[in-house]
């Protein structure tokens, strides 16, 4: 029973962490309708632009071996940093592999391809200055007294609920970015900006809403989100090489469209579905857990295409 | 030359038989389906050969071709029959949902060859024995093979079962009006790629001489797509030319040594937005066939 | 017996009622008109007839068959075959093409004859050729065979898409605003190209039509959908002198 609540706690922790990923994929999908295969690049660009914030060494082989900057950031100003040069990096990718196939109207697969194009430079150009080795955070990212606590128990001394420290932290910001996100989307001139060119480019243009702004917004939204959650991930386990944000981007995938695809409160069920589920994989079974998503994926594109929470669309003849 | 083949020999097959998987993407996409699914079978395929040929069939000196094509036989029959079992349901879904679909499938497939005993787990199987003693000898086989399937889709579209697959891609809902079932040639169109796939999977298994969960991956998957968009998706001869240009590429930015998967990425996403009929446009070739395009009254 | 059976056939989009309770029979032989404003339900009839909306309620029977659940593509095998209001040729495939598609039905080759050119399917594809380039022919558009449909005319278009549809050598011929655009000698040369190949092809037509005097000609009943509902049924005399018709119909239009 404690085992369970162990798990439910760390899979809604690691739900949270897939939520706030997944909204930079659904966002970007709401405006344009289109996948952005390089959103994995990005999260993995985020995680090394705050490992480097904070003054870490690159002890990869890459071009820039042993290279460390003269500075360190503390840890809450780096992950923002980070987490923004990613939303830059994002913008850039807008520019080059999105938006002139958007100007001419061409086919949204092309984008696709496109984008994975610009992905894989990324991680390439990681692999080519970085070096393919494992970074790990310093264990004390979270400050001293999470280095003295690296679990916490939950529950009682008789009924332990074990929980790293880290899942706890990393549970806690990414609820404050939901919530952030929430009120930008719902409360703020740009959200409803956002939400109006989601429903509808074209009359959103004519109530006088700059598309271009607002999907320049969003990228900038979606790169931070996901050089964010990048960070967060890097700091419970590593940052496993140039290509640790694949394995995310594809799960990503799985998650907005559990929850709906281009649906904002849907990428957040979606992120918790996934975290529960995965956290819910009997021990025996462990090695099979990356395949949860993708049996989700399948399974609700088999009975339910539109998502948990997303709408019938009827074809009109 | 002798030279030039002595080195170029493994690039040489193996450009062929990545042009056979663009090939195996073109045939759904003919139909109007957007499947990257054939990794999926292409993992199979190589499964059937590496397993069959380390573990059932026991032989001593050079591979027998007839068991070679036995295993092709059977990684083609049991990769339609997969296709068959998942398309029904997959192929109700359209544009990108299917191909969500297929790559649930393919990472399900993957995940799963990485855990099961039969298929060596993570290591995968290794020493898979070698019909031919030299890379080059794969030529004989595989040469033949890609003409054949050149030949096959290029009839085919010509035909009237890739009429009934251009229609489905052209306007699905006209087509059904026209009495063309399209489940039936959905699903038809699908199998047949996969049946491609897995040939290609058993063939390549001896050609790598080992097989593992790596080969069948998304990366693969996505690969396999841009030489069908790059090459060009309208006839066969896209997949072809895709499938050859883009597997040789590396190897001819070689001299850029480390630089050179930077430049492979940025030349695919520079092809996708400036080549966007692809490299074999059949308009060109239209054109010339047919009284010159009117202006739209 | 009649052809064509439309019992209390209702489609629902959410709250909107798009056809509602409609009966008729169609018979043998005759262009059958259908009549109603913009929105009546027309069209998501000729839906529900050809297969592609499934009805809320009510059933479909084609010579005493019940067809009401059949999909589109059996339906089409059944001998009933249609336009569409807004055009759905296979646009980027030449005229020529799109007519031997529909020759779908009425061949059998399979993958493999078809890809080794075994003689049947050699055969098969003559004839194919030979009776698509009548029906090109048939419509005058001999001499835009090789063009891309989408690049034909808007009359054109028009044109194409009923020899498309003839390719199926159905039984019941249902075309939806088949005038649309074009201007009044183009719509009286429609009309005399209708009542010809019903002749000789031996159909029943059911036409979809805004335009009045050229239904009130052609058709020998009309039945006047309004709101999904079937207001009117009778020859076009009867029909023209309803009071609910005039009321619902002609109001709308002056
Ligand atoms: N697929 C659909 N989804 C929702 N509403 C529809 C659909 N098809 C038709 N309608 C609605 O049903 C009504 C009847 O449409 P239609 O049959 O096209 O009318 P008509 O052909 O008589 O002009 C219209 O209000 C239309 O908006
Ligand atoms: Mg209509």
């Amino acid at each position: 029973m404690d085992l369970l609540l162990q798990s439910l706690v760390n899979g809604l922790s690691i739900g949270s962490v897939y939520a706030i990923f997944a909204l930079g994929y659904t966002l970007v999908f709401s405006i344009l309708g289109i996948i952005n295969f390089a959103h994995g690049a990005v999260f993995t660009l985020g995680a090394y632009f705050t490992y480097f914030l904070i003054g870490g060494q690159n002890n990869g082989t890459g071009l820039l071996a042993g290279a460390q900057l003269p500075f360190g950031l503390p840890f809450p100003v780096a992950i923002i940093l980070g987490g923004a040069l990613a939303g830059l990096v994002s913008v850039g990718l807008e520019r080059v592999a999105f938006r002139p196939l958007r100007a001419r109207g061409a086919d949204p697969l092309l984008a696709l391809v496109s984008s994975l194009g610009a992905g894989l430079v990324i991680v390439n150009l990681v692999q080519y200055l970085i070096g393919a080795e494992i970074l790990s955070y310093p264990t004390n990212v979270y400050g001293h007294w999470a280095e003295q606590h690296p679990s916490l128990n939950l529950g009682t001394a008789s009924f332990p609920i074990q929980i790293r420290t880290v899942q706890v932290i990393i549970f806690g910001v990414s609820l404050v970015i939901l919530l952030a996100l929430l009120y930008l989307i719902n409360r703020t001139k740009m959200g409803k900006a956002m939400q109006a060119v989601a429903e509808n480019p074209t009359t959103a243009s004519l109530l006088g809403v700059s598309t271009d702004r607002v999907i320049l917004f969003t990228f900038l939204l979606s790169g931070l989100l996901a050089g964010i959650s990048g960070t967060l991930v890097a700091t419970s386990f590593s940052i496993s090489g140039p290509y640790f944000g694949l394995a995310y981007g594809l799960k990503g995938l799985a998650v907005i469209v559990l929850g709906g695809l281009g649906d904002i409160g849907g990428a957040v069920l979606g992120g918790f579905v996934l975290g529960l589920a995965e956290a819910l994989v009997p021990g025996e079974y462990t090695a099979y857990k990356d395949a949860v998503a993708f049996l989700l994926l399948f399974l609700i594109l088999m009975l339910r295409p539109q998502g948990l929470l997303g709408r019938r669309l009827i074809q009109k003849v | 030359m002798e030279a030039f083949f002595q080195t170029y020999g493994f690039l040489l097959v193996y450009m062929c038989l990545q042009a056979l998987l663009g090939l195996s993407t073109y045939l759904p996409l003919m139909a109007g389906q957007l499947s990257l699914a054939s990794s999926g079978f292409y993992a199979i395929g190589g499964y059937v050969a590496a397993i069959l040929s380390t573990q059932v069939f026991h032989t001593s000196g050079a591979y027998p071709i007839g068991y070679l094509l036995l295993e092709t036989l059977l990684a083609g029959l049991l990769s339609g029959v997969v296709a068959v079992v998942v398309g029904i349901p997959a192929l109700r879904l359209r544009g990108i949902y299917l191909a969500l679909a297929t790559i649930a499938m393919v990472e399900i497939l993957r995940v799963v060859s990485l855990n099961l005993s039969i298929t060596g787990g993570a290591v995968g199987i290794f020493g898979i024995a070698q019909p031919f003693s030299s890379p080059l000898g794969y030529m004989w086989l595989v040469g033949p093979l890609l003409l054949l399937v050149m030949f096959f889709a290029y009839r085919l579209e010509g035909s009237r079962i890739g009429r009934a697959f251009i229609a489905l891609r052209e306007d699905e809902l006209a087509a059904d009006a026209m009495g063309i079932n399209p489940t039936y040639h959905k699903v038809l169109a699908f199998a047949l790629g996969a049946m491609l796939a897995g040939v290609v999977g058993a063939i390549s298994a001896h050609f790598l001489n080992t097989w593992n969960a790596r080969q069948g991956t998304f990366d693969v998957s996505i690969a396999v797509l841009a030489y069908v968009l790059i090459g060009g998706s309208r006839s066969f001869a896209g997949p072809v030319l895709g499938g050859m240009v883009l597997t040789a590429l590396p190897e001819v930015l070689r001299p850029l040594k480390d630089l050179r998967f930077i430049v492979d990425g940025l030349l695919l996403m520079l092809a996708a937005i400036y080549l966007p009929q692809g490299l074999a446009n059949p308009n060109w070739l239209a054109r010339r066939k047919t009284a010159p395009v009117r202006e739209k009254t | 017996m009649s052809l064509l059976e439309v019992s209390h056939m209702s489609r629902r989009f959410g709250g909107l009622v798009a056809v509602n309770d409609v009966s008729l029979s169609v018979q043998e032989g005759e262009i059958f008109g259908l009549i109603g404003p913009n929105g009546a339900g027309k069209t998501t009839l000729f839906n529900l007839i050809t297969g592609l909306t499934s009805p809320s309620s009510g059933n479909l029977h084609y010579q005493g068959q019940d067809i009401t659940r059949l999909p589109p593509f059996r339906i089409a095998a059944l001998g009933l075959a249609r336009t569409f209001q807004n055009i759905r040729l296979f646009g980027n495939l030449s005229a020529l093409e799109n007519i031997r598609i529909a020759h779908h039905i009425h061949t059998k080759t399979g993958v493999w004859a078809g890809v080794l050119g075994l003689p049947a399917a050699r055969a098969e594809q003559v004839g194919v050729e030979r009776q698509a380039w009548a029906l090109l022919e048939r419509v005058g558009l001999q001499g835009r065979a090789f063009e891309r449909a989408k690049n034909l005319s808007y009359g054109d278009q028009r044109r194409l898409e009923i020899a498309r549809a003839l390719a199926l050598r159905p039984k019941v011929l249902l075309l939806d605003e088949p005038a649309a655009g074009m201007n009044s000698a183009e719509k009286a040369t429609l009309s005399g190209f209708i009542r010809q190949v019903r002749g000789e092809f031996g159909l029943t037509i059911i036409l979809i039509e805004h335009h009045v005097p050229l239904v009130m000609g052609l058709c020998d009943r009309i039945a006047v959908l309004n709101f999904g509902q079937m207001i009117a049924l009778g020859s076009p005399q009867k029909v023209a002198n309803d009071p609910a018709v005039i009321e619902a119909y002609l109001g709308v239009e002056t």
